[in-house]
């Protein structure tokens, strides 16, 4: 297995979750069914976090077919990739602030639905078109006609392609932007470790209250705390994709940087196991001097370990960074 | 080798009043006013093994605790100075007294794992004028936490507002004096003068 295997298993889940997410949240409309709309939401924003290891094995598979004869549509590719990300982590953030402020109204604000309905359109429209230029490079049967198709290809775009592409970035232009200056990126790497530090600030309490430790605390009120965990982890997921995407060679030979994506992800499946299980609703009912139950100790103890193996692993990107290089 | 010391920089200006105030080439290029115990901490076994070996446990291991340690006492700081602040207000504030154990495990570690990072490379932090500011604002940070566990949170038969009405500016400043910490922290590689010893950055 090597990172062309990663990326085609990957990369049509962020595709058909756009998809879904959509649809439901269309059929949603008719007769106001909230399951439907909160089903749509939990959508968004699992692609939100399926769209990362999908951008991030990109770079590998590229690594591994590049040639005159793919660059330019690797390259082109790669910059509707660049959009496509934003606009998923965008309707993702939209989708888990409805649910957040759904919990205690029971239902996302207009403004919420509008936003989320909007950005998944556009999410929906360029990650198709992602997914478009991404098949283009393997198979020549679906270039428009007239295209060549070996040797050194000419790109030639319909018109609708030709549209979408003006809004999407040009990922050498993206890279100068970003290395451009030593500050700007210190700046970027500040703003990542004060995320880390909202991270464990914040859900390490909990996790840690849930498991038993500073036992006067009653727990809901310290889940209001999440939120500003929420936001380290947003500032996080923008600076890190910001430095990968502008230096993605430093991170995808690093055997580190893989593991952290890998505890990043089944750090998506213990939120789900926690928020969509009844383990939330026992917690939220524990009063002062109260102790979890050992199902809901159990996703704390593995969130704890999780977030320690997303830091660790990621202070061994930089001495790892060449562990994988001519593995594949 | 001739050590340059400052006393020789300050009577060579003296005795050459008129000539040139400046250092001249010869002077500059030595290594002035770096102390040779750096060189001496640089080459003991410890700090060699620290920087160089190939095991996994050396300089990032300790790296890595230093991180670990930061988030502990930021965090929790950071999450009392917030409850403070406003966020969160139905967390009851006196059980919160007991994070304040957790700062100071953190930082307990850090100073631990702070000694360890400067023994590998001596001269690259003490040389850099952004090491002193980062210390300067981790000891008003630690001062800042050490007077909020004793006037906020020492009193046990203090009310809820009393303890936010007298915390309120401590928090403040705790919050600006942590991320000014760490974003001294985060520039230090970029404004480092000396590598190592005898070994200028980007020179």
């Amino acid at each position: 297995m090597n990172y062309a295997h990663l990326h085609l298993l990957l990369n049509h889940v962020p595709v058909i979750g756009a998809f879904i997410g959509l649809g439901l949240l269309l059929i949603s409309f008719f007769g106001k069914n909230q399951d439907l709309r909160r089903a749509s939401y939990i959508i968004f924003a699992a692609m939100a976090l399926m769209t990362i290891p999908t951008f991030v094995t990109g770079f590998g598979a590229q690594e591994m077919i590049k040639g005159p004869s793919v660059d330019p549509l690797i390259y082109r590719h790669e910059g509707s990739a660049l959009l496509s990300l934003w606009l998923m982590e965008i309707t993702g953030t939209l989708a888990l602030i409805g649910l957040w402020k759904s919990q205690t109204t029971g239902l996302p604000s207009r403004g919420n639905v509008a936003a989320v309905l909007l950005f998944s359109l556009l999410s929906v429209a360029f990650i198709s078109r992602t997914g478009n230029t991404g098949g283009d490079i393997r198979h020549p049967e679906i270039r428009p006609a007239g295209e060549v198709t070996t040797g050194q290809p000419t790109i030639k775009e319909e018109p609708i392609g030709a549209f979408m592409a003006h809004f999407e970035p040009d990922p050498d232009k993206f890279t100068n932007v970003m290395t451009y200056s030593k500050w700007w990126w210190t700046f970027m790497m500040a703003v990542h470790f004060l995320g880390l530090i909202l991270i464990v600030g914040t859900v390490g309490l909990y996790d840690a209250r849930i498991m038993g430790f500073l036992k006067q605390l009653p727990l809901a009120p310290l889940h209001r705390l999440l939120p500003w965990g929420l936001a380290g982890l947003g500032a996080n997921i923008i600076t890190g994709l910001l430095a990968f995407a502008s230096r993605p060679e430093n991170y995808v030979f690093s055997s580190a940087f893989w593991l952290k994506m890998l505890a990043l992800l089944l750090l998506g499946v213990n939120a789900a196991a926690f928020y969509l299980t009844d383990a939330f609703g026992e917690v939220q009912a524990l009063k002062a001097g109260e102790d979890a139950p050992f199902s809901a100790k159990f996703i704390a103890a593995s969130s704890l370990f999780l977030w320690f193996a997303v830091i660790a692993m990621g202070r061994y990107i930089q001495p790892l960074t060449d562990t994988l290089l001519g593995t594949n | 080798m001739r050590r340059v010391c400052l006393v020789q920089i300050f009577s060579f200006s003296r005795t050459d009043r008129g000539k040139s105030f400046r250092i001249p080439r010869a002077l500059k290029e030595r290594n002035l006013a770096v102390p040779y115990f750096l060189n001496t901490i640089e080459q003991s076994s410890l700090s060699v093994w620290l920087r160089e070996t190939q095991s996994l446990f050396g300089f990032y291991f300790v790296l890595l605790f230093h991180t670990i340690g930061m988030s502990l006492v930021v965090g929790a700081n950071a999450v009392v100075d917030l409850r403070i602040l406003g966020v969160a207000r139905d967390i009851p504030l006196h059980p919160l007294k007991r994070l304040f154990a957790i700062m100071w495990v953190g930082l307990g570690l850090n100073v631990a794992t702070g000694l360890l990072l400067l023994t590998a490379y001596p001269t690259k932090a003490l040389t850099n004028p952004d090491f002193y500011i980062k210390l300067t604002f981790i000891a008003l940070a630690v001062y800042t936490m050490y007077r909020m566990s004793i006037q906020v949170f020492g009193d046990a038969s203090m009310s809820e507002t009393a303890m936010v009405a007298k915390g309120k500016t401590m928090a403040i400043l705790s919050l600006v004096f942590w991320i000014g910490a760490v974003g001294a922290g985060r520039l230090l590689s970029e404004t480092a003068r000396y590598f190592f010893y005898g070994h200028p950055a980007g020179g």
